[in-house]
């Protein structure tokens, strides 16, 4: 079925940006729908449920899930609706539970989706219910790094061409351990503005010596974090901004020696975190390959449609509201002093308090209101930084590479995989690129 | 999170109570006439303030309502975290509180819990709104439980754990001290 293209919000020859997708009620309705209920997405990590029976109670869209791991040790998502009536069988954030019973009629679910018991099911229904049909909705569950990602849409790609090549630059920060990741959090808060505001804002390296300064000033005053300014982030060539398969990616050149997760370090710990580098360098050499090991340090990124930095989520709560989500990944056998920094690194940095992040929520607010106004919507967003500066054909890196750290080339792209998965009719309409990286050394998906 | 009682004889003194809610409605008043230095000189030099994060779980879960120590909380600063925090306001250029917010810090049901030497614990409730640029609000209330130490004759917070009532906040950020 050829899908009749509705949405153009998106001009890429010069970067012009419809604000309507911000405000708009009916847009926002068809964004559940056609994005939150097809695309893969972050819900939840192994270790917020690492024991039999363990649930943790999480988002897709503005749709409650239950994220489970049942009596069998499987993973699985399901939506928190009581197949009756519709009553939300889970009310608390995490636990440990067979089965959840629907404080409304005492319907009760086990934690692998079956309707097990339906109080009077002989008596009132005259043994006429068909429970083998009404199983909690079951969304499609898979893990990239102890992230575990589920999506509505049963024919959507498998989560491993879903990533694609975004994967190949996920790993140098998610999969360099054998031992996996650990996943604390989340903090929960309410952002005023549209859920997409943030995504982007993921590539906007351009913002950050300005939204950030203070926090740059102080953090260099106090604890010696070295400060970059605009001229760095505009003119260094050792930094890189690409797009790949739908997905958001920077990432910087550097030396084996650099620390690769670097929130949470001071000029007193910086030592600490030289050692973490050079004494895993082996493992995650063997598990990346050189390049990956020794040459590359993940920086800003976001998975489409939702994934904010690292594993923080946007979840949409109406065109201007966002609930969001921050949790801390670490390396799981990371030591107990590095994990302690990374983790008040990480939400000291960008957290509902983090000095970065609680000066970035007005900007995104504004740009998300400032479409309210039918005045203001008649001028666009202008996303054309870097126009004509990226290639398809970079002899290193695949994707699609900008030439330098500063562009809004990932912009761009990113409203242009919106329109793609908004135009699309099914999953045959959704382009997915093929995998072209080398994948050197042993991680995979899911080990 | 209730700290053990260690000297129940002391708690009933009225005026080391009377001393205290001195002390947290001139803290309130130093927040809120944001005067920051003073505010960082109400702390002991090896302060601690930690704000875990307070999850919404079932009756029998309650032990593990609070985020505990070794997992990501809302807030956990030593005194060099905390200065960070005001250098930032200082430069002017710390968006999220320029323009600054208007706030207002009531303290009150102060209970003192023990006495230990120069060191008190004892907890508070507070409610703190926060008004910011035209027509932002927010409402944050919770519990504070501190343990003050007397140095030099002045008392002074070793260590505050704030302890918040909401689960998801609803506020567009934490840009407020609490």
């Amino acid at each position: 079925m050829v899908a009749t293209k509705k949405y153009s919000i998106i001009d890429t020859e010069t970067g012009a940006l419809d604000r309507r997708i911000f405000v708009d009620e009916a847009i926002y309705r068809e964004e559940l729908e056609k994005i939150f209920g097809r695309a893969w997405q972050m819900i939840g990590h192994v270790s917020l449920v690492p024991n039999r029976n363990d649930f943790f109670h999480t988002y897709m869209g503005e749709d409650p899930v239950i994220l489970t791991r049942d009596n069998n040790g499987q993973l699985h998502a399901f939506l928190n609706m009581c197949r009756h009536r519709g009553n939300r069988i889970v009310r608390a954030d995490e636990g440990n539970s067979k089965n959840f019973m629907c404080t409304y009629h005492g319907w009760t679910f086990s934690n692998d989706g079956r309707l097990e018991h339906v109080p009077g099911v002989s008596e009132a229904y005259y043994d006429a219910l068909a429970m083998d049909e009404l199983s909690l909705i079951e969304a499609k569950v898979d893990t990239y790094a102890g992230i575990v990602f589920a999506t509505w849409d049963h024919e959507a790609p498998s989560l491993e061409a879903y990533l694609g090549d975004a994967r190949w630059y996920l790993d140098v920060s998610f999969n360099r351990r054998d031992g996996g990741t650990i996943a604390y959090g989340p903090q929960k808060w309410l952002e005023p503005c549209n859920w997409k505001t943030p995504v982007d804002n993921c590539s906007d390296n351009y913002h950050v010596p300005v939204t950030h300064l203070s926090s740059m000033l102080a953090k260099n005053k106090l604890i010696g974090t070295p400060r970059t300014t605009q001229q760095e982030m505009a003119t260094s060539i050792d930094r890189r901004h690409l797009f790949v398969n739908g997905h958001s990616l920077t990432f910087a050149e550097v030396d084996e020696k650099t620390p690769r997760a670097g929130h949470g370090m001071t000029a007193a710990n910086r030592h600490l975190f030289e050692a973490y580098q050079l004494d895993t360098l082996p493992e995650v050499e063997r598990r990346l390959g050189s390049k990956r090991a020794r040459g590359m340090q993940l920086n800003n990124h976001s998975l489409f449609p939702n994934g904010v930095l690292g594993f923080r989520l946007a979840l949409p709560r109406g065109p201007l509201m966002t609930e969001f989500w921050h949790f801390a990944i670490v390396d799981k056998d990371a030591p107990e002093d590095i994990q302690g920094y990374l983790r008040w690194g990480l939400g000291g940095n960008n957290g509902v308090a983090g000095l970065f992040e609680q000066d970035d929520i007005d900007n995104w607010r504004q740009v998300s209101l400032s479409a309210t106004s039918p005045l203001a919507r008649k001028y666009s967003q202008w996303l054309s930084m870097g126009r004509g500066h990226t290639t398809d054909n970079h002899p290193e890196y695949v994707g699609h590479v900008s030439e330098r750290y500063i562009s809004e080339s990932n912009q761009r792209n990113f409203y242009t995989r919106w329109e793609e998965f908004m135009n699309a009719d099914s999953w045959a309409d959704i382009s997915i690129e093929p995998i072209a990286a080398d994948y050197q050394g042993s991680a995979t998906l899911n080990s | 999170m209730a700290t053990q009682t260690k000297a129940a004889p002391q708690t009933t003194d009225r005026e080391l109570w009377s001393e205290l809610m001195d002390f947290y409605i001139e803290e309130a008043w130093i927040l809120d006439e944001r005067r920051f230095h003073d505010w960082l000189d109400l702390f002991t030099e090896d302060a601690f303030y930690f704000m875990p994060r307070r999850k919404n779980v079932y009756r029998r879960d309650l032990a593990k309502e609070f985020s505990g120590p070794g997992d990501l909380a809302l807030m956990e600063e030593h005194k060099t975290d905390l200065q960070m925090r005001v250098a930032r306001l200082d430069t002017g250029m710390a968006w999220a509180e320029d323009p600054p917010s208007r706030t207002r810090h009531l303290v009150g049901n102060l209970a003192i819990q023990s006495v230990d030497g120069d060191e008190v614990h004892c907890k508070t409730a507070f409610i703190a709104h926060k008004s910011h640029l035209e027509t932002d609000q927010d409402l944050y209330t919770g519990a504070r439980h501190d343990i003050l130490r007397r140095v030099d004759g002045q008392w002074k917070i070793a260590r505050r754990t704030v302890l918040i009532d909401a689960n998801v906040l609803l506020s567009k950020n934490l840009s407020i001290f609490l």
